[in-house]
């Protein structure tokens, strides 16, 4: 007998008052789930780190879905992602086969598209004997899907592996495959930056998208707008609770509201502990102009 | 006549590793009888940092790997203050090794739940926990229902060791605050006490629910105290120092050859990397890290990694969380598949309990950073350890730039292929005599692989089978529990986006 997500949700011990989601919020999303396995994503990882996965899975958040776990359970089927899922091999491969031949699902991509050697700096999978580069498996599953989202740098534009001399040739995955995708711009991205995109599409909602293809909403303000520390006299010496301008900081120019979000669930943030930004959301990070700027000679 | 079985993608690691394994029945056992460690990703990040200002290396090499970015910002900072000859105070070192810990507990929490559980136990009726195969699994249901239920709280517990480390690191994945000198982030009394509630919760996890549950799978599988033994030589470069200059670390630093119980000391120099069957030119065959050079050459006969062969004295070692529990000696059970899982929590719960001595430490108000100037030109290296095992950056600065930066990784040590004798790399050996039950779910060699807690990134290509075997591509899955075929909800389309 097939075990469904109430079933799964009530071993747990989680109840859908205990998700604390509003009537409102709930008929929305059940609404959205009406069929109870949700859109199929696919999330396919190229020349990445891993570091937007491993974001992901901080989600900690008051609405819907609160956590990884909610996400993975209540939103959506993650059919294929090569760190969670329990296939290996060939048998995992065929369920990206079987999305593409059935269409209509969501492909998320982490991690960058590689040109250089025919595209063997990145291989995807091994099929009846035949390697698959990272390239043909992006190109194929991209011309399918229904919505393209990027996550991160890499996916987005290239990231830190397509700085100079980008030996790997690697490129974002519009580029890549000249389909429009939704950049989730971060290194790595909030996760708030992740799951927001998904959510919007399980409500049928439409994404605006900047000339960069990031989120208007998420990345509109400049870390610069809303720092606490914006009135601080750059004249001043130091770095402690200091403006960071002076060392290097890229607030002004990065579109991110890291300042309201803050990171880790409030934990944190860069600039509260002092780290100038270094500005990842930017489609040009990271430049090749250094990071720092006079750090020796600021005092603590 | 031997089978040649491709797993690729390995999935439930990091990065991308493709693995072949001969497979054939020996004394009436079907085995595992050669195996192919092959890295399927290369990116170049050394060639990425010549030429950049030294203080971007933590920044850059962060992202060299987000599941330990800690370990590289580590080794990064290690290498410039060491250039610039100074170390960071002791509140910087203090802070920057509960940073550290703090991803040892979310890594090692992670490898065992979420990586490495479901090749044992069945979770969930649903993606991506289904598809999956179904042979050999012994636990019952009750207890299953159990471990799913640690599976699920363990998604929050390594949430909350970031949580955790972000308090000191600014945030995670890839901590800005480290820098060379010391920390960026001043300590207040209410972060430390902040520090102190997590890293209770954390330890109380560790203790009674982490290593209980290791402790409970080695008691079902105690067959795999016997598989995945591997080249039994281990490495530690030793971590966490408890003294500015590193000469005193919680895990300490040596080599244990053949299994022995006799620590060897470790002489960096010894440490070369070989690329016989790696994809670069042979002119940078068996370079030390101080002077090697990355230049990728593809197709070259015979090769079959985008990993280089790293060899101590030309022999390959096993890093990790067991070399370091033996070279410590907090752990001589064995060297095995279990034996890794068993070493990698009893050192969680070692760095927890350091953990909670030195969040103590921290004197409020005292300097966290050293003040550093760029030297014009040096030559060092930082040698720290990553959760998955001893990770080294290797740096030149002339003309007041990075002029060479290479970096040898712990993965780069255990997924090696093989080297110009022809000796395999750690993985390739530990496959070696696993049995095979059924070459459609080849579960026992996933088993011995991920005991390894692989992370790719770091490192990493295709080879084609031994002549007269047949290449074997993993069937199509087939089982009882294959869900049902169902029809996806369309997402509608729109104009934007």
């Amino acid at each position: 007998m097939k075990v469904t997500r109430r079933d799964f949700l009530k071993y747990c011990g989680v109840s859908a008052a205990a998700l604390g989601l509003t009537t409102t919020e709930l008929g929305l999303l059940e609404e959205a789930l009406a069929n109870p396995n949700g859109p199929t994503v696919l999330w396919l990882q190229g020349t990445a780190c891993t570091g937007c996965s491993v974001s992901l899975m901080n989600r900690i958040s008051s609405t819907d879905p609160k956590t990884v776990a909610d996400l993975l359970i209540n939103s959506v089927n993650l059919a294929y992602h090569p760190n969670l899922m329990a296939l290996a091999g060939q048998p995992a491969a065929e369920v990206t086969e079987q999305a593409y031949n059935k269409g209509g699902y969501i492909l998320v991509v982490e991690g960058g598209v590689p040109q250089a050697f025919g595209g063997a700096t990145c291989l995807a999978w091994d099929y009846n004997g035949t390697p698959v580069t990272f390239q043909e498996a992006v190109q194929d599953l991209a011309s399918r899907a229904a919505k393209i989202i990027c996550v991160g740098q890499c996916a987005s534009w290239g990231g830190i592996p397509a700085a100079p001399p980008n030996p790997t040739l690697v490129r974002g995955v519009k580029a890549a495959t000249g389909k429009t995708t939704i950049n989730i711009a971060g290194c790595p991205p909030h996760p708030d930056w992740i799951v927001w995109p998904v959510v919007q599409l399980l409500l049928g909602k439409t994404i605006s998208l900047d000339s960069s293809g990031r989120p208007k909403l998420l990345y509109n303000r400049t870390v610069h707008d809303r720092c606490p520390r914006r009135d601080d006299d750059e004249r001043r010496s130091g770095t402690t609770g200091r403006c960071l301008r002076p060392i290097g900081c890229r607030g002004p120019e990065t579109r991110a509201d890291c300042p309201s979000l803050l990171w880790n669930n409030r934990a944190n943030w860069c600039i509260d502990a002092n780290a100038p930004c270094i500005g990842c959301t930017q489609p040009t990070f990271p430049g090749t102009a250094p990071f720092y700027r006079n750090l020796g000679e600021a005092d603590d | 006549m031997p089978t040649v079985a491709t797993i690729d993608p390995v999935t439930r690691l990091e990065g991308h590793l493709k693995i072949e394994v001969k497979v054939d029945t020996v004394n009436g056992v079907q085995q595992v009888v050669d195996a192919w460690a092959t890295g399927t990703m290369f990116r170049g990040f050394e060639s990425i940092l010549v030429n950049r200002h030294p203080w971007d290396a933590q920044h850059i090499t962060e992202r060299i790997c987000g599941v330990c970015p800690v370990s590289h910002g580590m080794a990064a900072v290690l290498a410039l203050e060491s250039a610039a000859r100074i170390t960071a105070p002791a509140n910087g070192r203090i802070m920057r090794n509960l940073v550290l810990g703090a991803n040892y507990i979310q890594s090692h929490i992670l490898h065992f739940y979420h990586l490495s559980a479901p090749d044992f136990i069945k979770g969930p009726d649903m993606p991506p926990w289904q598809p999956s195969w179904s042979a050999d699994r012994r636990i019952d249901q009750s207890t299953t229902n159990t471990l799913v239920n640690h599976y699920v709280t363990a998604l929050e517990m390594r949430r909350k060791a970031h949580e955790m480390g972000a308090i000191f690191g600014a945030r995670l994945p890839h901590p800005p605050a480290f820098t060379q000198g010391g920390i960026t982030t001043v300590p207040t009394a209410a972060a430390i006490s902040r520090f102190k509630t997590y890293l209770n919760e954390l330890t109380s996890f560790i203790t009674n629910v982490y290593v209980p549950d290791v402790e409970l799978l080695t008691s079902v599988y105690q067959d795999y105290f016997g598989i995945g033994r591997g080249v039994r030589n281990l490495l530690a470069y030793g971590v966490f120092d408890l003294d500015s200059a590193g000469n005193t670390k919680l895990l300490k630093r040596g080599r244990i050859t053949g299994g022995s119980n006799s620590v060897q000391s470790v002489d960096v120099n010894a440490i070369a990397e070989q690329v016989t069957y790696s994809w670069y030119a042979d002119s940078t065959n068996n370079l030390k890290p101080s002077v090697g050079r990355t230049t990728p050459q593809y197709p070259k006969n015979n090769a079959y990694s985008w990993l280089k062969a790293p060899r101590y004295n030309g022999v390959a070692y096993e890093v990790g969380a067991l070399a370091r529990m033996w070279v410590n000696g907090n752990y001589r059970g064995g060297i095995s598949v279990m034996d890794r899982h068993l070493a990698r929590a009893n050192e969680a719960r070692i760095v927890a309990l350091a953990m909670q001595s030195w969040i103590g430490q921290i004197r409020v108000g005292q300097s966290v950073r050293t003040q550093a100037s760029v030297p014009t030109s040096a030559t060092s290296y930082g040698l720290t350890e990553a959760p998955r095992g001893a990770i080294g950056h290797w740096l030149q600065i002339s003309g007041s730039k990075i002029a060479r930066y290479q970096v040898v990784t712990p993965t780069c040590w255990n997924a090696s292929p093989r080297d110009g004798a022809g000796k395999r790399g750690p993985i390739e050996e530990a496959l070696i005599g696993t049995p095979v039950q059924n070459i459609n779910e080849p579960v026992e060699v996933v088993r011995v692989i991920h005991s390894f807690d692989p992370c790719l990134s770091c490192a990493v290509h295709v080879m084609r089978p031994a002549e007269g075997a047949t290449v074997f591509a993993l069937g199509h899955y087939h089982g009882e529990d294959e869900i049902h075929e169902h029809d996806h909800a369309h997402v509608h389309e729109h104009s934007h986006g």
